[in-house]
């Protein structure tokens, strides 16, 4: 995916695009990503299609007045079928592109994107995490332009992108300390764990990683 | 919204909302429109002739060839959204043999009165064609084209029943009905009563007569 | 991004966008075949025996339940004919006796001759469940894509052909 080029006038290809590179981002770092609510949802629609499918079998072979109280008894169910896909996508996905866990029964992560403005190239995040063992749900807002990690040219620059969420989202950070950037440190503070992380993986590399991200687009 | 086809995508779809919606809202402009229709029917001259349905036919049936003067006012149901009036006399009969409240009904007579803006779809020669142009006088509705005077008018169809008979039939009456046919929208008959701006037909309803018996007649005539 | 195709899931989905835009189609055909009784709701018209009132490719919307008043003269009905395809629409001209035994003559108002001689050898009249919706409401030209694509088959695949793409190409 990533290395497709998208239109830079499509804002919805941007999002895409950016949204599963979050998904390659995070499981290439062993989150364990889970795949319930996409798979209600095919449920749900293929579950509608099915019946409008059989409706129309028994419709082709028995005809319309033999079937119409079967017919008429799909069309409620299927607009049933119809209306909790509706309501699943636009209240419980609500957006949300990546579910699942940090390596090694960490914390559990559920991201959700937007389009932050119409016609702005704006990539809204909100990020929520859970400690596995249960407790208070953390919520993060996060809004950046596209332009931070698409070239000219629309093609898709995974570093960028990857420092971005590194140094935004604690959990991602912990996996993928070299990806987080030093600016963001004040951040981290309160956070000692993250910041060994980020120190020592410093210490390992020689900051090669920083120089290759240099193609941004200024706009 | 990037690339050309998609744009002419959207550019179509919204052509065809808008040209909906703009139709849906003419239609509803009926409402508004104010429907009197009047007429007075009444049949003047009545005969039962003997006749084949068809000229290889070995079975001969009864027809009845009713005369009828009808005097009336349609011309308020000519508006913008008018294509066609389709006016209609039809003959109603009793029918005992089907059932106590059973009846016969029969078109004799029927005429579509185009609105100018229709002219041009007639079926029509080109010189009659022209005529009827001529006659809305550029206009593109025309009322006055509703108002019918027809003295002693011969059926356009004999009507008959399957059983082959209709001499002598009882409490046979007359009744005009219009239906009104769109440019968009929804067709529309007499109503049965008032709806809104819409009277029903005033009067309309011939009185009640009696077909005579078999006109003995020379049967070589095709009915 | 046929690159998506990789995923399992997201191909699925893609799938699932294109049969749900088909089937939520055809259901809401169905939904309305049902309300309005009819197993054909919506027609176009086809021939020029009722002009001027109808013209080919207009649409017709088909009522086919008697909730007030039977089916009466003067109506604008469609029917089917044993034996044969093609719907017609004409006008009831007669009707003999009431109920669904009532006999029904129709005439198409831009024809001469009543319709005897459409309908399947030996039958004189049409009963009430050879109709399958009288006309109450009308658009005009709409239908017109339909006679294209049936006079001229190619257009048919381009379009679906068309359709496909566009979906598979497009997650929203």
């Amino acid at each position: 995916m990533a290395a497709n080029k998208v239109s830079l006038a499509n804002l919805a290809d941007l999002k895409n695009a950016s949204d599963d590179a979050i998904a390659n981002y995070l499981n290439s770092l062993s989150f364990k990503q889970s795949h319930t609510m996409t798979d209600v949802r095919l449920a749900i629609g293929y579950g509608a299609f099915v019946i409008a499918a059989a409706a129309g079998g028994w419709d082709y072979y028995f005809g319309f007045e033999n079937t119409k109280l079967y017919t008429a008894i799909a069309v409620a169910v299927y607009t049933l079928l119809q209306g909790a896909l509706a309501f699943w996508i636009s209240f419980v996905e609500h957006g949300t592109v990546y579910q699942g866990q940090a390596p090694n029964g960490g914390q559990k992560i559920t991201i959700a994107s937007f389009n932050a403005k119409k016609h702005e190239p704006l990539y809204k995040l909100k990020v929520t995490t859970q400690p596995a063992s249960g407790g208070k749900p953390e919520t993060i807002e996060l809004e950046r332009s596209f332009t931070e990690w698409f070239d000219e040219s629309g093609l898709f620059v995974a570093a960028p992108f990857q420092r971005f969420l590194a140094s935004s989202i604690p959990v991602v950070g912990r996996a993928d300390p070299k990806r987080v950037k030093s600016e963001s440190r004040d951040l981290l503070e309160g956070d000692s764990d993250l910041l060994d992380a980020v120190m020592s993986a410093e210490a390992e590399t020689t900051g090669a990683d920083k120089k290759s991200g240099g193609k941004k687009r200024k706009v | 919204m990037h690339n050309s086809l998609n744009r002419l995508q959207s550019v179509f779809g919204f052509f065809t909302t808008v040209a909906f919606t703009l139709g849906c809202l003419i239609a509803l402009t009926d409402l508004w429109a104010e429907r009197t229709p009047s007429g007075v029917i009444k049949a003047t001259n009545t005969q039962v002739v003997k006749g084949r349905p068809h000229y290889y036919s070995s079975k001969k049936e009864e027809y009845a060839i009713i005369k009828f003067s009808l005097d009336a006012d349609l011309s308020s149901l000519f508006t913008w959204n008018t294509k066609q009036l389709f006016v209609y006399v039809t003959a109603e009969w009793p029918a005992p043999e089907a059932g106590m409240n059973a009846t016969n009904e029969a078109v004799i007579w029927d005429s579509i009165i185009t609105n100018p803006s229709a002219d041009h779809l007639v079926n029509l020669g080109p010189i009659g064609k022209k005529k009827l142009k001529a006659s809305a006088g550029g206009k593109s509705i025309a009322p006055e084209r509703g108002l019918l005077k027809l003295k002693n008018q011969k059926p356009k169809y004999q009507i008959s029943h399957p059983s082959g008979k209709i001499a002598s039939a009882e409490d046979v009456t007359l009744k005009v009905h219009y239906n009104v046919q769109p440019w968009f929208g929804l067709l529309t008959w007499n109503t049965q009563s008032d709806i809104g701006r819409w009277k029903s037909f005033a009067g309309g309803v011939s009185d009640q007569f009696s077909l005579p018996a078999v006109k003995v007649k020379d049967d070589k005539k095709k009915p | 991004m046929l690159s998506a195709l990789g995923n399992p899931r997201q191909a699925a989905a893609q799938v699932l966008n294109f049969a749900l835009v088909l089937s939520t189609a055809f259901m809401m055909w169905k939904g309305l075949s049902v309300v309005a009784d009819s197993p054909s709701p919506i027609v176009v018209v086809l021939s020029g025996s009722m002009e001027p009132a109808f013209q080919r490719g207009d649409l017709l919307f088909l009522w086919n339940r008697n909730l007030l008043q039977e089916t009466a003269v003067g109506e604008v009905v469609v029917y089917n004919v044993k034996d044969k395809d093609i719907p017609i629409v004409h006008r009831v001209v007669r009707k003999y006796g009431t109920g669904d035994e009532a006999k029904l003559l129709t005439k198409g108002d831009n024809n001469q001759a009543d319709d005897t001689e459409l309908y399947a050898r030996g039958q004189d009249f049409l009963v009430r469940k050879d109709i399958i919706g009288s006309v109450v409401a009308y658009m005009p030209f709409v239908g017109y894509v339909t006679i294209m694509l049936s006079e001229h088959p190619w257009l048919k695949t381009v379009m679906l052909g068309i359709m496909g793409l566009f979906a598979i190409l497009q997650r929203e």
